[in-house]
């Protein structure tokens, strides 16, 4: 699913003339098979948040190249990578990300009406993903109106709804508490099982990490150590 | 993405700004309606004075009056160019006219009127639209009609002053009052050769009175009198034309060989056009109403884009609001927008609906600066004269229009609207397109 081959990476900070450059990723390589749920680990500023952020296209990498569903993405242009993510890819944020003026149907609507679908079929397929999310009573509620579990499950109902092959997880318990988060990570556990939904999560939660199939460590922007996860939930 | 959603979603953002959405509709509305009115003025003069120029000249007529040769002489016009003129596409029919070459005398009972004569080939006169006010058009050689104002010179011949000392007309108790169609009119006609006065008298009988002239300031008390009468005063004179003073045998041709007034009648306006080209082509001098028109429009062409330009400015300043508004919906959706970025959205798409924003706000905007401009247009027409009239005591002319407001000038109008909006509306747009997503994600934290 996902194939990253010498990626690297570099920020410049300050002006012109004294520049000074920090070297976030050095040489990655790695592979995520089809299927798998895969946890990024590291301390903070490791890198394991840019790896996330150059997958997705957010920032383009210094060096090294990506394949995402046997598709080269480091060589897409910025509306490509766009349509490609609508997709091919669903995404889970630390802060959820929900647009605040819209209620949680609307935000879940969101990627449909991107995708050009028509209103029928937008209505049918928000309304079963927020059923599967166990938020259909929630529909017209506004992000404020619900609690940060509720949130991210319409977050995660958001990344759903266009049936991707891979979602993409910033700390997605980050905000949670530890109820919520237990129950967060099953259901991601239960839609792995079920759909065969590639899973890359980014962490820093030991808990959150021994969900995957493999844990992969970062420290100072290189891969230390890349683990099968035998105790896996 | 599709158009419904867009308008849909466009909709909802104007909702969370009313007020300061009211306030850039308002003011492009106000630019927009500035420049319709002050556009208006240009076309209501045009429309006025054109108006007027029709009223006064049958559109489709067009005055022939000679043939240039290669050596820029002129020769007046015969059978032949008439013949020609006939065999043209498009020439509905063509009036000759001559006039008598000395003023008969016209009698009916003891009234007397000393007016010109006039020979028309009465069927061509019927064809190109001539009207009656009464009576009909004459069928035989001997039936006349005559001018509107005959009946103010057919007066009692008397040696009192019939002339009133004001107006110079003659006065009404000596005029002939009764219905004259039907009557017996004798033209008296006279020929003079070496001192040797004779004259002729030619019963002639009136069936007909011609339409009151469109120009309020013409006159016409002449009889028209058939072809075939004017030959004979020409074969009683020995002259071309019945001319006096001139002795019948130094004249070569004893008859006139040419017509004084031809007149060609188009079929329809769109006509008249190709037939002066053909005229002009062939050397001949004509005029036409649309010859004048031609002028008239170019100089109203002028000053009406001299108009629209500074209305633009108008506009132009209003879309400073525009472009102020947009900038600041983009700043303040920044966050939205990276979300929508960060799931997916195409830049395109993104561009297309803050465009789309700025031209709903432009096209608003111009639908309301039309009403508007309407109005005003309206109550322009309507209390301008009035006020005018009551301040400087001067009668402005029936039908006179300060402000008009075509179609053309609306399309004309919301079209500058809706590209200066838009245009305006591009670069907010773009820059919505150059939002860092990380960055805006950030922000909303």
């Amino acid at each position: 699913m996902i194939e990253v081959q010498n990626l690297s990476h570099h920020f410049e900070l300050g002006k012109k003339g004294n520049k000074t450059t920090i070297q976030v990723l050095k040489d990655i390589s790695f592979h995520i098979k089809n299927g798998e749920i895969v946890t990024v680990v590291g301390k903070s500023g490791s890198g394991k948040s840019t790896l996330l952020n150059l997958i997705s296209g957010f920032i383009h990498p210094t060096n090294g190249a990506i394949w995402v569903d046997e598709e080269k993405v480091t060589d897409f242009n910025e509306a490509k990578f766009a349509d490609f993510r609508l997709k091919k890819m669903g995404f889970i944020f630390q802060s959820f990300q929900l647009i605040p003026s819209m209620t949680a149907y609307q935000n879940v609507e969101l990627p449909l009406i991107l995708n050009g679908e028509s209103e029928s079929s937008r209505k049918q397929k928000a309304m079963k993903v927020l059923e599967k999310v166990g938020l259909s009573q929630f529909g017209e509620h506004y992000p404020s109106e619900l609690s940060g579990g509720q949130q991210q499950r319409v977050s995660i109902a958001r990344a759903l709804v266009l049936e991707p092959p891979l979602i993409l997880a910033d700390e997605p318990t980050g905000s949670l508490d530890s109820d919520t988060e237990s129950e967060l990570l099953q259901f991601i556990k239960q839609l792995n099982q079920e759909l065969g939904i590639t899973f890359l999560i980014i962490t820093h939660d030991e808990e959150v990490a021994s969900i995957g199939h493999r844990k992969i460590t970062i420290h100072d922007g290189i891969v230390i150590e890349e683990a099968v996860n035998d105790n896996e939930l | 993405m599709n158009f419904k959603d867009k308008v849909r979603f466009i909709r909802q953002n104007i909702k969370k700004t009313r007020v300061r959405t009211f306030m850039t509709v308002l003011a492009t509305a106000m630019g927009c309606s500035f420049l319709i009115v002050l556009a208006s003025v240009g076309y209501g003069l045009q429309e006025s004075i054109v108006q007027d120029a029709l009223e006064q000249q049958i559109v489709t007529q067009i005055d022939v009056y000679g043939h240039e040769d290669e050596n820029g002489n002129y020769r007046p016009l015969t059978l032949d160019d008439i013949e020609l003129f006939d065999s043209t596409e498009g020439v509905k029919a063509i009036t000759r006219r001559n006039q008598i070459r000395q003023v008969p005398t016209f009698a009916l009972d003891e009234y007397k009127a000393e007016v010109m004569a006039v020979s028309a080939d009465f069927p061509s006169e019927a064809e190109s639209g001539m009207e009656l006010s009464d009576g009909r058009m004459p069928e035989n050689k001997n039936e006349v009609i005559v001018g509107y104002h005959f009946l103010n010179y057919l007066s009692v011949a008397t040696e009192e002053d019939i002339l009133d000392e004001e107006t110079g007309k003659i006065k009404d108790e000596y005029l002939y009052q009764e219905e004259i169609i039907g009557k017996e009119l004798e033209m008296v006609v006279t020929r003079e050769v070496d001192n040797d006065v004779a004259t002729e008298t030619i019963s002639l009988t009136v069936v007909g009175i011609l339409e009151q002239p469109t120009k309020e300031w013409v006159s016409d008390a002449n009889v028209y009198i058939s072809e075939e009468i004017y030959r004979e005063v020409e074969v009683f004179t020995g002259t071309p034309g019945g001319e006096l003073g001139v002795n019948p045998d130094d004249v070569e041709n004893k008859h006139m060989q040419n017509f004084e007034q031809v007149k060609i009648y188009a079929t329809n306006l769109e006509n008249v056009q190709p037939i002066v080209d053909m005229l002009d082509e062939e050397n001949y001098a004509t005029y036409s109403v649309v010859n004048e028109m031609k002028q008239i429009n170019m100089l109203f062409t002028v000053a009406k884009a001299g108009l629209i330009l500074v209305g633009t400015i108008a506009v132009i300043i209003a879309s400073i609001g525009i472009y102020n508004t947009m900038t600041m919906a983009v700043t303040e959706r920044a966050p939205d927008i990276g979300i929508m970025k960060a799931i997916g959205a195409n830049p395109k798409t993104i561009k297309q609906i803050f465009v789309m924003e700025s031209s709903y706000i432009g096209l608003l905007g111009a639908i309301i600066g039309t009403v508007v401009a309407y109005l005003i247009s309206y109550l322009v027409n309507l209390g301008l004269p009035i006020i005018i009239e009551s301040v400087f005591e001067e009668e402005l002319p029936e039908g006179l229009l300060f402000s008009y407001i075509p179609v053309s000038l609306v399309v004309i109008s919301v079209g500058i609207c809706l590209l200066v909006t838009i245009l305006s509306g591009m670069r907010p747009a773009k820059k919505a397109t150059q939002i860092d997503v990380l960055q805006a994600m950030r922000r909303e934290m």
